[in-house]
């Protein structure tokens, strides 16, 4: 055991290029890093591929990664394994759970010394996801990117329904009239929906767009442990479920529903997280998506752009009883700050890298299409902190369980948010869980 | 849903005329064997079913997250249980669930069980049609029915037209899983139903044809009397099973809409893993078990008394 610590640290050092290369002359296995992931589909290969590059780039360490289901399932196991020792070495999480999993004791804080002896700065990832990367004054994160919402939209339904400018993209839309009149256009004009947007049972759309919409009127979601959006949020979740009420947008789509709806051609607008823009590049590449399509950020409905978003980083697991050596960590923050140099390859994911070098780079600006709603990033609001709060928390669960019943029209939205409160209520009362 | 195969109950089955009891020498050599035969089975009950349980009684007398226990609280959860009007509407949900699947389960078993029975020469066919959909696991059963049932694309809209989205809807969504769950689950019920058919002897039914009985007065005269205590068996069985309902209405409607097709244990479930309150969710499972033990006693008193 002892020989095999020397090694990994002998590893882990050459591979930071901290030894010379006659070091790492007995070449055995490598030192092998465990990760656990939740990207699947798209995001899941690109991962793949990055891991793939970073241990190819170095003999020492080798980062083998192990994707979970999304959501409940993947924070659950990552949680209870991370209290009892048998975490990961590395983990994805949202940054919107690290309230959560910091406070509650899941993830190990990465000290000063330690993010400088890996040469990770905070003054290279933007301010925002920075200091979305602390908890209590620590750091247990670095921020890979943010994933907003946007306005997806099929040119050649906007062009019937008049909304495109001469050159083809969309006509500034500003204001709730404005973006509903566009809907409308394109359900009237062409006969197909309007809008597609996920709205079935369990669907996380209308909380994202809801706080985005809260956002931009500058009403607090929660004060003094209190939900406190008040009128402006029964409002807000009224104006989007008559979208679907009057007919612009069908209801009850789960997921892959509303996305095959847009990307078939049977919608105009699609409103969902620029995640789907690795399989719209992809048809327009096979010739399979048969429109063109555009892409704005979240129009301004208000006083501003707000828009919903969250970031994927990598954290380490606390694996209580079991800390981690300083060699392996050296060789897990390796593995972070080779991911963020590299995250271009990210950045085809849609993804808004959180590593500046590489998101003001000239050809990250060039890169088509996140050129088009990379503005998106100045404008971000994530979930309030709180532990209940963040992807795939209790109270976005909750929210997923009531807001579309709004939408569907079986609940006014009155009825829908008192539902909702009166159960999210219990959370916000009740003490952080130390897991 | 639980299939209960391996706890097929025979005690109600007509049994043999009791043996006389072995005189007392003999049981004492016979004492090791059957302890050792026994041995398996109570290690793995004890360590898997009593041993978790009696965790779990003593996990819902305290606050606890997932994985830490924080404080002992006696009964607090369970006073906080009596009052929670979730946890009431759960098990609305579930007994809605339980009527509108226990009675079509074991009435259309009975039905194919019969048919099965009769048909001779399609026998394995449609024993075969029959059983076929119960080997599927859950998330393919779910997959398909939720591609079927899709508002806009589904077979099902596509067949009765209109664009409702089934599994949203209020008054749709837990009759609908409802009606999956007796396509998928029926089969088991026929078999066993059938296994009770093979037991009633042929001299029997000779015997009443030869005193010119036909048609339903041999079920009524015969089939009915003889196959009631497996019928009752599968009764129990399947109510048990159905309030144990749980993967159908987690995968298709996520307990939607607002809740109204959540089940008890879905209702423990996010209690426990998206709320981290390990310790209520405990005081749940606890409750619920003696709703179940209680309902069980019920069904076999009525059993016994129409018996």
């Amino acid at each position: 055991m002892v020989q095999r610590r020397r090694f990994v640290a002998a590893s882990a050092l050459g591979a930071l290029g901290v030894l010379p290369a006659r070091a790492q002359k007995h070449r055995q296995t490598p030192a092998e890093l465990r990760l656990w992931t939740l990207l699947s589909g798209g995001d899941g290969a690109r991962m793949r591929a990055l891991i793939d590059d970073f241990n190819a780039s170095q003999p020492g360490v080798r980062v083998v990664s192990t994707t979970l289901k999304w959501g409940e399932p993947f924070y659950t196991k990552l949680i209870t394994s991370a209290v009892v020792g048998a975490g990961p070495d590395i983990a994805t999480v949202h940054l919107s759970r690290l309230p959560n999993l910091a406070g509650g004791g899941v993830l190990r804080p990465i000290g000063a010394p330690e993010l400088a002896a890996a040469g990770l700065k905070g003054s290279d990832y933007f301010p925002r996801q920075w200091e979305k990367s602390h908890y209590g004054g620590a750091n247990y994160a670095i921020p890979l990117d943010l994933h907003p919402l946007v306005l997806y939209y099929n040119k050649n339904l906007a062009r019937q329904a008049g909304v495109l400018d001469g050159a083809g993209t969309l006509k500034p839309i500003v204001g709730y009239e404005a973006l509903t009149a566009a809907f409308k256009g394109v359900r009237a004009r062409t006969g197909k929906a309007g809008l597609a947007m996920e709205s079935g049972q369990g669907s996380y759309a209308i909380w994202r767009l809801w706080l985005s919409l809260l956002a931009q009127r500058k009403a607090p979601l929660i004060e003094n442990g209190q939900f406190a959006y008040g009128r402006a949020g029964v409002e807000e979740l009224a104006k989007v479920s008559a979208w679907f009420t009057d007919g612009y947008a069908p209801a009850g789509l789960d997921y892959p529903a509303s996305t095959s709806q847009f990307m078939g051609g049977g919608a105009g607008f699609m409103i969902n997280g620029v995640w789907e823009v690795p399989e719209l590049v992809r048809a327009t590449k096979g010739g399979t998506l048969g429109f063109d399509y555009g892409i704005v950020p979240l129009p301004r409905l208000y006083q501003d752009a707000s828009v919903w978003t969250d970031s994927h980083a990598f954290a380490i697991p606390a694996n209580e009883g079991k800390p981690m050596p300083p060699e392996r960590l050296r060789a897990v923050l390796a593995f972070m700050a080779y991911v963020s140099r590299h995250s271009m390859g990210w950045a085809e994911g849609g993804h808004v890298p959180a590593y500046r070098p590489v998101a003001e780079s000239a050809a990250a600006r060039a890169l088509m299409p996140n050129a088009l709603y990379a503005s998106a990033a100045q404008n971000v609001v994530y979930d309030p902190d709180g532990w209940y709060m963040g992807a795939a928390g209790p109270v976005e669960s909750m929210a997923s369980k009531f807001m579309p019943g709004a939408l569907s029209g079986q609940l006014t939205p009155a009825e829908a948010l008192g539902m909702f409160e009166k159960e999210a209520l219990r959370l916000l009362r009740k003490r952080p869980p130390r897991y | 849903m639980s299939r209960g195969a391996a706890s097929l109950n025979q005690t109600q089955l007509p049994q043999p005329a009791s043996r006389p009891a072995p005189a007392g020498s003999s049981v004492r050599a016979e004492g090791l064997p059957a302890m050792l035969l026994l041995a398996p089975f109570v290690l793995a009950f004890l360590l898997f079913f009593l041993g978790p349980a009696l965790q779990t009684l003593y996990l819902s007398l305290t606050e606890s997250s997932l994985t830490r226990t924080s404080a002992f609280v006696g009964l607090a959860n369970y006073a906080t249980l009596v009052q929670d009007p979730s946890f009431w509407a759960s098990l609305g949900n579930t007994f809605y669930f339980a009527l509108l699947t226990v009675i079509p389960l074991t009435g259309i078993g009975l039905v194919m069980a019969l048919l099965v029975h009769r048909f001779v020469r399609a026998q394995s066919w449609l024993q075969g049609a029959f059983f076929l959909p119960y080997v599927l696991p859950i998330s393919v059963v779910t997959l398909i029915a939720d591609w079927m049932l899709q508002p806009s694309s589904g077979i099902i809209n596509h067949l009765v037209g209109g664009q409702r989205a089934w599994l949203s809807d209020v008054h749709w969504a837990l009759p609908v899983v409802a009606i999956g769950t007796v396509w998928w689950t029926v089969g088991f019920n026929m078999l066993m139903l059938l296994a009770g058919l093979r037991n009633i002897p042929a001299e029997q039914y000779e015997a009443a044809a030869l005193d010119g009985a036909r048609g339903f007065t041999l079920f009524r005269a015969i089939t009915w009397p003889a196959l009631k205590p497996v019928f009752g068996t599968a009764l129990l069985l399947q109510l048990i099973a159905s309030l144990k309902v749980f993967g159908q209405t987690y995968i298709l409607t996520s307990g939607g809409p607002y809740n109204t097709s959540r089940v008890t244990l879905h209702y423990m479930y996010e209690t426990a893993f998206t709320q981290s309150d390990a310790g209520y969710a405990a005081a749940v499972a606890m409750a619920f078990m003696f709703v179940v033990i209680a309902l069980t006693l019920v069904a076999r008193l009525v059993a016994k008394r129409s018996s």
